[in-house]
């Protein structure tokens, strides 16, 4: 939006062409983001205390999480706004890529909301039930699929990149890049919520992936950068830094209120919400392994869960007696059970996640 | 400022970082609002790379 009223004033004073820097206007997202969250956390957490949308906490669940019972829930919103005005605000709107990340991000956080609000504010535990999500996410999800598939203008745009490999490009038929767009924002966006379990273990890393994904953005929507590096060009995906860089000012900006002791929790509105947001993004940069890679955080806490859950039924058809790999799934209450402490969990799992995002760039290079 | 208390001294000497620590002795989040705070100076400082 302020890049088309500063292109206008750009006729009368030159100075105004600087914001077409994407570079700049990502910067400017980021605090404008970070500025939204500040300002409107506060209220939001006392709106929220207020109506008493209060977390409930899985009693099967460590007991030391027990005191986190009625803390604000729902915060996902906040972080919601801010990536949604800053980037209606500096992103250019005449880009399809910017609309497509807007419509997942928000559709996957309406799928959430009503998740939250059944549970919070109707006092249904279960809220949306498993059926019901899985519907409505693969509705956001194959929409965007299909309509990237459908608009695709050249090859580079559909074929799967394999990273540290130089020339193994895998041209996609319409039906792969379909099946693969939606497992991989579908799979993302439960990633990120089996994640968000403890204070602050979900946000770093998003913001951490976010950002390294403005880059990849950067250079694929750059036909200098893309040649010299050797990845594929695709034209207009430049654009989706400013979405990328919100992302961060937004997440960091929730953290504030989400570090240890929380006083909000973002919920599945935007825990659901985020992880789309970038599976989305990976999908139209062509980095789908890559953010298989740097959020390796994300997957191994989806695998703990899925491996607890396959052995202890197996064991329990084998022998009778179902039997655990982990002392509890997913994998931060492992180690909470082991001894850690809360907080030693979430920084290492974000040192962790900060380790796996350098290799993820290293991809750049490295081929 | 004449009036200041024992403790707002010490708070003063202390210097910016202790501060918060003492503010909020209970809460552990200050280390991780001035790791936000950090990151958001480096950006500025980033950003004067283009704005000049």
């Amino acid at each position: 939006m302020l890049l088309e009223l500063a292109q206008w004033l750009a006729q009368d004073i030159r100075g105004f062409n600087v914001f077409n820097y994407i570079t700049l206007r990502a910067v400017l997202a980021t605090l404008t983001a970070l500025i939204i969250s500040f300002l409107v956390g506060p209220t939001l957490i006392r709106k929220l205390t207020h109506y008493k949308v209060g977390q409930s906490v899985r009693d099967d669940g460590p007991q030391t999480h027990l005191i986190k019972a009625g803390t604000p829930t729902m915060g996902g919103a906040l972080i919601l706004v801010a990536i949604a005005i800053s980037t209606l605000l500096w992103a250019d709107l005449s880009n399809r890529f910017v609309w497509v990340v807007l419509f997942t991000t928000l559709g996957f956080g309406i799928v959430g909301w009503v998740d939250d609000w059944r549970k919070v504010v109707h006092r249904n535990p279960k809220g949306l039930s498993a059926k019901e999500k899985y519907f409505w996410q693969s509705v956001v999800g194959l929409s965007v699929a299909i309509y990237l598939q459908q608009t695709a203008v050249l090859p580079a745009e559909t074929t799967l990149l394999i990273p540290f490999l130089k020339n193994l490009v895998i041209p996609l038929s319409a039906l792969a890049f379909i099946v693969l767009t939606y497992l991989v924002v579908v799979g993302s966006s439960n990633a990120v919520n089996l994640t968000d379990g403890l204070d602050g273990l979900a946000i770093m890393p998003t913001v951490m992936v976010a950002g390294a994904l403005a880059i990849f953005a950067y250079v694929t929507g750059h036909l200098y950068f893309s040649k010299y590096l050797g990845i594929p060009y695709v034209p207009g995906a430049g654009e989706l830094m400013v979405f990328c860089a919100a992302m961060v000012g937004a997440g960091l900006g929730f953290l504030w209120f989400n570090a240890y002791p929380a006083e909000v929790f973002m919920g599945d509105v935007g825990a659901l919400a985020l992880g789309a947001a970038l599976g989305i993004v990976a999908v139209i940069v062509r980095q789908e392994i890559v953010l298989f890679i740097m959020g390796g955080v994300f997957v191994m806490e989806t695998l703990s869960v899925a491996a607890q859950v396959t052995y202890f039924k197996y064991t329990k058809y084998k022998t009778g007696t179902g039997k655990r790999i982990f002392l509890m799934a997913p994998l931060h209450h492992h180690y909470e059970e082991k001894g850690w402490k809360e907080t030693q969990v979430v920084v290492r799992f974000w040192i962790i996640s900060m380790m796996l995002v350098l290799i993820g760039l290293a991809s750049l290079k490295i081929r | 400022m004449m009036n200041l208390g024992h403790q707002k001294c010490t708070e003063g000497a202390l210097g910016e970082a202790n501060m918060g620590f003492i503010h909020v002795m209970t809460t552990p989040n200050a280390p991780i609002r001035f790791w936000i705070i950090s990151m958001m100076l480096v950006l500025i400082g980033l950003a004067s790379l283009k704005i000049r």
